[in-house]
């Protein structure tokens, strides 16, 4: 800036020198009028010059003004303090100090609103890009959630278009989400699926909240049905602007309750059937129906047995209920099955002998042990004893043995009659629950439980398995195979 | 004292067996038979009065037994009572449509069941009378 005034001040001095000289030059040829323009009598040459130089004077000066005005407003700004006393030395004084002071406050409030506004725009850049983050995050984790979900989800815009859908529905309406977004649902829905997208036009037409339906559909050839809830997804001025179907498959539930009513029914059924022997003998003894004494002894012999069979029919239900519930309580122990045959051919033998029915043990083998509930077992063979000699005639036998292998580890214990048999499109019953085969019904009297105990208590509890073989006329095998006990741990008990 | 004849047929032999009694002391003829294939051939060759069937039968149910006697000319008009263990087992409308007269849960009263045998049979002579 000092080099800047300095050759300012040299160049002014050499201008106004040579304005000098050029005056006295033209003052002393005037009257030559050589290399000079004249106007009437005044010579122009020397007085465009004279106003040159005052205008390249004043635009110096200007220019030095300006620049140190500049200069001061540049120390201020960098809080430099200018030189008070060397800023009126020189050739051009610096602006006056109140009006750079007034000049720089007005600057450094602006400097200083310009900062706090950058700020302010910083901080709301920054707030804006953290709720473009988050609100990318929500949506993310609303898609992943819909996806995780292992229901159907289908969300549709208010011109049924597919606006969102998850895995599962892709899956049910065999459809692809990336290629059919955007694409009206009923071109991709199949016809024997049309009450599902008629269901979902007709909720978003009524506007209703949330509606309910049952709906079936075909899925890899096996009937299913599914718990459809559709929802009305409503815009800020609360017109509907979409739909959420969530479609659960309840196909096991309903073959649950299915199973279930059956279930009661069944069991109503078998219940009264004895019941209404009761109630019809009590009533015929009351109304003194029975003429004679043998009359009454047959009518009370009936009720007492109804009324047994009523008890049986209750106990099984309730160990059938408790086994498939899980609620039984098991004690399992090491127990030898010929000793458990042993027992429970002396409780039959009074019955088999009633029957006039042979009843053939056999003679205990080496190692037989079995880790199982001896109450449970008990009732198994007991259960398969009484029923061969149930549908055994008279005269017949009854031939009860245990097979080991030592090679499986297991043994098998088989109870042989020869008794009516069962037809063979019947054999794969025996085992359900009420099953009684048709053709033996008037033979016995039963439950239709004891055997799908005996298939509960062996298969479910002792992990073991049942078989039956028969032939119409010729008799029936009943068995089951349990692993045997670890030789370390058993002793004959 | 009635010359009425009544086909009972139920796979419970207690229930055959009572009823049988009850009805046979009030004057009534009793035949029976322990399934629904067996009572129709005995509902064709004996024509009874009116059935008492049980709903729910080994071979042939109590419903298909009656379907089936409404189709044949010679038995279409015999009246039927069903007893069933099951509740709400059949409809009004099924009632109506295979004619069946009555209705009655298990258990049942032998004398309410009499009481239902003797309105039908009655109702049956009215008409036939006019």
């Amino acid at each position: 800036m000092r080099l800047g005034r300095s050759l300012y001040l040299v160049v002014t001095l050499i201008v106004t020198y040579c304005m000098f000289t050029a005056t006295l030059a033209v003052g002393q040829n005037s009257g030559t009028g050589e290399g000079w323009c004249y106007a009437g009598n005044i010579n122009v040459v020397p007085v465009c010059s004279v106003f040159v130089a005052v205008g390249v004077i004043f635009l110096g000066w200007s220019w030095l003004r300006l620049a140190g005005a500049v200069t001061s407003i540049a120390m201020l700004i960098k809080n430099e303090k200018p030189n008070s006393a060397g800023r009126n030395k020189g050739f051009f004084p610096y602006l006056k100090k109140a009006k750079i002071d007034e000049l720089c406050k007005a600057v450094n409030e602006q400097v200083n609103n310009s900062t706090a506004r950058n700020a302010e725009y910083e901080k709301q850049i920054k707030d804006f890009q953290i709720q473009v983050q988050l609100s990318q995050k929500r949506e993310k984790n609303a898609e992943a959630i819909i996806y995780s979900i292992r229901d159907a989800v289908i969300v549709v815009d208010e011109y049924d278009r597919l606006f969102m859908a998850n895995e599962a529905a892709g899956r049910l309406f065999k459809f692809d989400f990336q290629k059919l977004q955007h694409r009206p649902i009923a071109e991709f829905i199949g016809a024997d699926q049309s009450e599902f997208a008629n269901f979902l036009s007709h909720s978003r037409k009524s506007k209703s909240q949330a509606t309910r339906r049952e709906i079936e559909f075909i899925e890899n050839g096996d009937r299913k049905t599914f718990d459809c809830i559709v929802s009305c997804v409503y815009d800020q001025n609360r017109q509907v602007c979409g739909v959420v179907a969530v479609l659960h498959d309840v196909t096991r539930e309903k073959q649950i309750q299915q199973m279930k009513n059956d279930f009661v029914s069944h069991v109503s059924h078998e219940l009264k059937t004895p019941l209404a022997s009761i109630t019809a003998y009590s009533e015929m003894l009351v109304d003194g129906e029975a003429n004679d004494e043998k009359t009454r002894k047959e009518f009370y012999s009936v009720i007492q047995n109804q009324a047994r069979r009523l008890s049986r029919l209750i106990e099984d239900i309730l160990n059938t209920s408790r086994i498939e519930s899980g609620l039984i309580k098991v004690n399992k122990e090491v127990v030898s099955l010929t000793v458990l045959i042993e027992d429970q051919l002396q409780m039959i033998k009074g019955y088999a002998e009633e029957k006039n029915i042979e009843i053939i043990g056999q003679k205990p083998i080496v190692f037989d042990q079995v880790y199982v509930d001896r109450d449970m077992m008990s009732q198994v063979i007991i259960n398969l004893l009484s029923n061969a000699v149930k549908y055994t005639p008279s005269g017949g036998t009854v031939r009860i043995l245990t097979e080991v292998d030592e090679a499986s580890s297991s043994a098998k214990v088989i109870v042989t009659d020869t008794g009516v048999g069962i037809p063979e499109d019947e054999i794969e019953h025996v085992f359900d629950k009420f099953y009684r085969v048709g053709a033996n019904k008037k033979q016995a009297e039963g439950t239709g439980l004891g055997l799908n105990l005996v298939k509960q208590m062996v298969e479910t509890v002792h992990g073991g398995r049942v078989f039956v073989k028969s032939k119409v006329g010729e008799g029936s095998t009943f068995g089951f195979e349990l692993p045997l006990a670890k030789r370390q741990s058993a002793s004959i008990v | 004292m009635t010359d009425k004849k009544v086909l009972i047929v139920d796979d419970e032999i207690h229930i055959v067996h009572v009823v049988a009694i009850k009805l046979r002391n009030n004057g009534y003829e009793v035949i029976s038979a322990d399934n629904g294939a067996e009572a129709y051939d005995l509902a064709v060759k004996e024509r009874p009065n009116i059935i008492v069937t049980d709903f729910q039968m080994p071979v042939m149910t109590g419903m298909q037994l009656v379907e089936k006697l409404r189709q044949n000319e010679e038995t279409k008009d015999i009246p039927v009572i069903m007893l069933t263990a099951r509740s709400f087992a059949i409809s009004k409308e099924e009632q109506e449509s295979l004619q069946i007269s009555g209705c009655l849960s298990k258990p049942f009263s032998p004398k309410e069941l009499l009481g239902n045998i003797e309105d039908i049979l009655y109702e049956k002579e009215l008409v036939t009378d006019n």
